[in-house]
């Protein structure tokens, strides 16, 4: 955790910028511990352990502006290292419209760092011991019973276990910010991880891997077997795919996988893309772009909840807002210096918890949950994505093409596996194809998308 | 290079307190250990909407401490190098050590490597208003290029690493490793449409890779082909012969076969090619290699991070699979010398095995006659990502530009789709190669765990078939 003294150092890094001649000046102290342990077909095969600690100093003079960073924090080095940093950027072509935020917007309520409730106690007592046990209850590799032949069998399916990898991490991440006009703001977060990669082998020498995780910033959440249980069972589920025409199928995208689609999305209403031409949500706001009905929310304060955060890298204070509400872009992403470059309202840097709402096209989401296998039998025929395999957006069109694999499902159910496919188009083309979207998000992922059906989308196989 | 006392001074260490580290780490039982110092100064310059308007450095410092008890690892990390913090890390990787398990002995390889990358004026020696008018020149070159550019970007950033690496078995080696990359992109209107282009260039150069000639060559790679660009359409999906032009190709390369051929997957079982060494993989006469010995190349180190010379690696030789590409780790449980491709991204991370410029060595076609020969198909030459799932040998890579080829002629120009194959299958189906190996000098980094720089390259070569993204 970051000491007093360490937060001392880092408000000394704004008096020695503005004492050589700084006119203003952000910095951000992180420090954070990180312990790992892999286990490789049930022993032990890595432990690692790490502490890092960094300085980034944000540098306005004369009008102009550079960023810099040093993990070297002994005192005299830092004075030497921002008083060079200050010469540099007295180099740097004028640019008025690098600022810090309006003070008026900064976040206030984020004193101790401890205020979103996602630092758990319980990480002071994890020692290397309890991670070692941790990372051995993961592992499932002893309890799968092989017959002489080194097959085992489990519903009909007979495959070898060719390895298991698992592995247990927790960290604890410590951000205090600062700037020159009296911000001040922290923020602290533990983070417990399990994971677990199997690759297993069928009777044909084919080999499938596959793998499942857990991340909570509580303990109490990590659920060690099922975790390789899933695992497991997600590459024994893709045994004996087959081939799929090309054609034009309805498309579900598990929940695992959804956050593929929305990303571009979301870098398309940044503003400094829209700024540069590199965006196909440029002059979008009031615009409806997106299904009526479909709502794309920030919910970046929700206590407890992974990745909330209550200031961003500005220390402009976030807010829950809708950023496309019922189909209509209300939000880019505009940062101070985007703000005064394009004469536009701020608003914050960048998403925090993006969070899709419930939808089902032609009806209203009254109350409960839509689950994976509801979208599935809604659909009727298709291609369930259960994975993305390479692929790209063209930033400045939103012409995607991606590699999928997955399952074909017939009348809702799951037929069969199939990989090695490609679906092509455009994203805003996708996205008004829009058929539903579940409330099965992972709670432990900082983007809460659910499982997402589209209708028609281009498969080349 | 420097003297060795250069790096001892630089991390303020001597060699007695090296042994002890060593001593200190092995304090449990391992069979090996190893201590990788590094300090690096990062510089970078913006050029947005015409200005120089952002910039600034960085430096990273501090020693990476590894144990190796068998194929097991611990490791840890100081951000500064007084003895108390470093004694402190070498007990915390020691720990892998405890309790049972094999052990496997480590032997010295260490040679002198050859300099592979001279450098006549350091980065570390000018000041950023040196490169200001090397980007106003970029710029403007871009924009006097073409009528419809309406934004440039372009950014040159540079890096030193100061490395000393000293191991258990008391080899120290020590390199000092440049590095320049330069990005330009344009941003191009027509007709209310809008369209951008790229190109970049980077070498483990100094100061003295910014050239006028390296303006001209940026300047004529990010408009050439806007033309086509804008006329470009998506092809209709789905199988057909694909020609990969002579350079970036070899992205294909480092997804289908690269990656598989790391040996720290096929050790533990998990690659599509794990029980194919010394098997004929692809048709007879093609070699593929792994070299990190190209001057100045990206992908180049005169030792890799485990104190290893760098070699060139002959991966495919005449249609065989002849040798996976080795860390110390895989190499000792091979029983094989390791290949000098353990690498890391820095001292935060332990080495494993990674490519470094990774190409298909010429064959005999000619490229026209290649082109020629396709009835139906696809000619690729820019790319941007690519991916492959390991075991399944499943790899795509994502193509930004490239033309249709209807009976033996290149016709619609076609964008934005991506190319779906597999490994195996597609180093079967190589049909043709070209005798014009070009090795691709863009800011090739790939992302297996850690980043690290690389580079790839590739002659014209024809497969048969691979399944090409579209519409229906």
């Amino acid at each position: 955790m970051i000491t007093p003294s360490e937060i001392q150092a880092a408000r000394r890094c704004i008096t020695i910028a503005l004492e050589n001649g700084a006119s203003a000046s952000r910095v951000c102290l992180t420090k954070s511990v990180n312990d790992t342990c892999t286990m490789l077909n049930s022993e032990l095969d890595k432990v690692t352990h790490s502490a890092d600690r960094s300085v980034y100093i944000y540098l306005y003079v004369d009008g102009r502006y550079g960023t810099f960073s040093t993990n070297r924090l002994e005192e005299a080095e830092l004075e030497a290292f921002i008083i060079k940093a200050i010469g540099m950027v007295r180099m740097l072509g004028e640019d008025l419209c690098r600022t810090l935020p309006d003070p008026s917007r900064t976040a206030t309520d984020a004193k101790s760092g401890l205020e979103l409730g996602l630092y758990d106690a319980a990480y002071e007592g994890t020692d290397a011991d309890a991670r070692l046990h941790t990372a051995e209850s993961l592992s499932i590799y002893g309890s799968l019973a092989a017959g002489e032949d080194g097959f085992i069998e489990t519903d009909g399916r007979r495959f070898r276990l060719i390895s298991e990898e698992c592995e247990y991490a927790d960290s604890i991440d410590d951000i205090y910010t600062v700037d020159s006009q009296g911000f001040e703001g922290r923020h602290t977060e533990t983070s417990f991880n399990c994971f677990t990669e199997m690759t297993i082998e069928d009777t044909e020498g084919n080999k499938y891997s596959s793998f499942w995780w857990e991340a909570s910033p509580f303990i109490k959440d990590i659920h060690g077997q099922e975790c390789s249980r899933t695992a497991l069972q997600k590459a024994i589920s893709q045994i004996g795919p087959k081939n799929r025409r090309s054609g034009l199928y309805r498309m579900v995208v598990d929940t695992a996988v959804a956050s593929k689609l929305i990303s571009p999305i979301l870098s398309a209403l940044n503003a400094s893309s829209i700024q540069q031409k590199m965006s196909f949500l440029e002059d979008s706001i009031g615009k409806r772009m997106f299904p009526e009905g479909f709502t794309l929310m920030d919910y970046a304060r929700t206590p407890g909840r992974t990745g909330a955060r209550l200031f961003d890298t500005e220390g402009v204070a976030t807010k829950d807002a809708p950023i496309i509400e019922n189909g209509i872009v209300r939000q880019y992403f505009v940062n101070t210096y985007m703000a005064n470059k394009m004469h536009i309202a701020p608003t914050v840097e960048d998403i925090t918890r993006p969070c899709v709402l419930p939808y089902l096209r032609d009806e209203a989401i009254h109350s409960g949950s839509i689950s994976r296998q509801d979208i599935l039998r809604r659909c009727g025929n298709g291609i369930l994505v259960t994975g993305f395999n390479g692929g790209n957006c063209n930033p400045t069109t939103g012409d995607f093409s991606f590699g999928v694999e997955g399952f074909a499902f017939r009348r809702g159910r799951i037929t069969h596996p199939v990989r090695e496919m490609l679906i092509t188009g455009n994203l805003l083309t996708l996205w008004n194809s829009l058929l539903a979207a579940a409330t099965d998000a992972r709670p432990s992922t900082r983007w809460q998308i659910p499982t997402l059906a589209f209708d028609a989308v281009s498969f080349s196989a | 290079m420097n003297g060795t006392q250069y790096y001892l001074d630089t991390f303020k260490v001597g060699r007695e307190q090296l042994r002890q580290l060593t001593a200190t780490a092995l304090a449990h039982g391992g069979d090996y250990s190893d201590l990788y110092f590094e300090y690096t100064t990062y510089f970078n310059l913006l050029l947005k909407d015409g200005v120089v308007s952002s910039g600034g450095f960085h430096t990273d410092y501090g020693v990476g401490i590894r144990v190796l008890k068998g194929e097991k690892t611990g490791y840890a990390y100081s951000e500064n190098t007084e003895m108390a913090d470093m004694l402190k890390a070498a007990q915390a990787a020691s720990a892998i050590a405890r309790g049972t398990g094999n052990g496997r002995a480590y032997q010295a390889v260490t040679d002198r490597a050859a300099d592979l990358y001279p450098v006549t004026k350091c980065w570390r020696e000018s000041s950023a208003e040196a490169f200001l008018p090397f980007l106003k020149a970029v710029e403007k070159a871009v924009f006097g290029k073409d009528g419809r550019v309406v934004k440039v970007i372009a950014r040159l950033s540079n890096s030193v690493s100061d490395v000393m690496m000293y191991n258990s078995l008391d080899e120290l080696t020590c390199d000092t490793r440049p590095m320049g990359s330069i990005t330009v992109t344009a941003v191009f209107s027509q007709n209310g449409m809008t369209e951008n282009m790229s190109a970049s260039r980077s070498f483990r150069m100094g100061v003295e890779m910014i050239t006028p000639e390296l303006i001209d060559e940026l300047a004529e790679q990010v408009t050439a082909g806007i033309d086509a660009r804008f006329e470009a359409q998506r092809p209709k999906g789905g199988q057909m012969s694909v020609v990969m032009g002579a350079g970036a190709s070899g992205i294909l390369l480092h997804e289908a076969m690269g990656h598989a051929f790391e040996a720290d997957f096929n050790r533990k079982g998990q690659s599509i090619f794990a029980d194919k060494l010394g098997r004929k993989v692809c048709p007879e006469g093609i070699n593929v290699v792994d070299d990190g010995t190209v001057s100045f190349n990206r992908g180049s180190g005169n030792y890799d991070d485990e104190g290893v010379s760098a070699e060139k690696t002959y991966m495919i030789t005449d249609g065989v699979l002849t040798s996976y590409i080795h860390d110390r780790v895989s190499a000792s449980w091979y029983g094989v010398a390791p290949t000098g491709n353990g690498r890391r991204e820095n001292f935060r991370y332990n080495p494993i095995p990674r490519m470094r410029a990774t190409y298909m060595e010429s064959g005999n076609a000619a490229p026209e006659d290649i082109i020629a020969s396709v009835k139906h198909g696809i000619y690729v030459d820019e790319f941007s990502n690519g991916q492959v799932k390991i075991g399944e040998g499943d790899f795509t890579f994502f193509v930004k530009s490239g033309y249709m080829i209807e009976n033996g002629r290149l016709t619609m120009p076609v964008k934005d789709i991506n190319i779906i194959g597999n490994g195996p299958q597609a180093l079967a189906d190589i049909i043709a190669v070209g005798n014009d190996l070009k090795i691709d000098n863009g800011t090739w980094t790939c992302g297996k765990e850690q980043s690290v720089p690389v580079s790839c390259g590739m002659p014209t070569t024809l497969i048969s078939s691979l399944v090409v993204g579209g519409n229906q």
